[in-house]
């Protein structure tokens, strides 16, 4: 299906690079609908964290190169939503490269030790199988999953947490005050139900 | 977390990578400012929710189009013009002086656009523009 007739009055807009508001008012447009499809053509497990990058750096690549974008083809919102959900693919493959990286707990020879030792509480309690469910058990939303995994990776730059929260907009300070405050909450929780688990 | 809802802030949080974007250069004003949200959306005279929009507008192109640009904008984010005109200036000012490379290139029309604009703007008052000498700059840089 070929663009439709404010997609194409966008599309020259943002092509002929003489309108300061041209991109942002497609960003503003089409944004959180961009986001609506590729989370459900990804599926029930997609991370909206990703979706939402995915979606971003689709929009940020289309207004960097815009003639890469053929009207005739198709319509901009499916060229968005296919580029979008390509690149979601792509980084949703990468963490999970990355994830199995960091958490050695996946690693069969790590398998029956005590690997989680990112707070005294915590050390020496759960095994690997134990942890990832139990992650998942206690916490069932995706960014807290990934800070969880920030946490129990010792992970001490604060710029993932901040990516992961949103929050790169606010002063330094108040990053640093949210992401401790984010880090205790859900480390408390941890503990707790460590606490409350009974260990063989 | 649970109620994760699409939001502009993130898409202009990726967009500080854009140097065309203003996204990068407002998060560096409002740090360099010490400034919240809502402490620069008042010096803009807009509402907070507003901030991303501006932060996925391009940059006021270069004098003759600057003043055009920055009434674009001030428009589709309902802002202030003098305000906004006075943090884009500052900003161009900051990047010229922390000797950025496509700012210095840039500086000089956009800096005399903004000066003339508000020349126009208060008939005439004296702006004292502290980094005049960098503005020096032929206008076809």
């Amino acid at each position: 299906m070929k663009a439709t007739g404010e997609e194409l009055s966008f599309h020259r807009r943002i092509l002929a690079r003489n309108d300061p508001i041209a991109f942002a008012e497609l960003a503003d447009a089409l944004y959180s609908s961009l986001v609506q499809t590729v989370c459900k053509r990804v599926g029930a497990h997609a991370d909206p964290v990703l979706v939402e990058e995915a979606v971003g750096q689709a929009l940020l690549d289309y207004h960097d190169r815009p003639a890469s974008y053929n009207p005739e083809r198709s319509g901009l919102r499916s060229y968005l939503v296919m580029a979008a959900h390509r690149d979601y693919l792509n980084a949703a493959a990468k963490e999970q490269r990355a994830q199995a990286h960091q958490i050695s707990l996946f690693d069969p020879a790590l398998q029956g030790y005590d690997i989680v030792d990112e707070r005294e509480e915590v050390e020496s309690h759960v095994q690997a199988g134990e942890l990832l469910a139990m992650i998942d058990d206690i916490f069932p939303d995706a960014g807290e999953r990934r800070i969880v995994t920030l946490i129990l990776n010792k992970v001490q730059a604060q710029a993932p947490y901040v990516q992961v929260l949103g929050i790169a907009h606010l002063p330094l300070e108040e990053q640093r005050k949210q992401v401790q405050l984010v880090k205790n909450r859900l480390t408390r929780r941890l503990r707790r139900r460590l606490n409350g688990m009974q260990f063989t | 977390m649970s109620d994760f809802v699409a939001s502009l802030d993130r898409l202009a949080l990726l967009a500080r990578a854009r140097p065309n974007l203003l996204a990068g250069s407002l998060a560096r004003y409002q740090e360099q400012e010490g400034l919240s949200d809502s402490q620069l959306a008042a010096r803009l005279g807009c509402e907070v929710e507003a901030l991303a929009r501006l932060a996925l507008c391009e940059r006021p192109r270069p004098a003759p189009y600057f003043a055009g640009d920055a009434e674009r904008i001030a428009g589709y984010i309902h802002a202030d013009l003098k305000g906004l005109v006075q943090v884009l200036r500052a900003i161009e000012v900051r990047e010229a002086l922390s000797g950025r490379a496509d700012a210095k290139r840039a500086v000089g029309p956009a800096l005399l656009a903004a000066r003339d604009y508000d020349e126009d703007e208060k008939d005439g008052e004296d702006q004292g523009i502290s980094a005049d000498s960098d503005a020096d700059e032929p206008e076809n840089g």
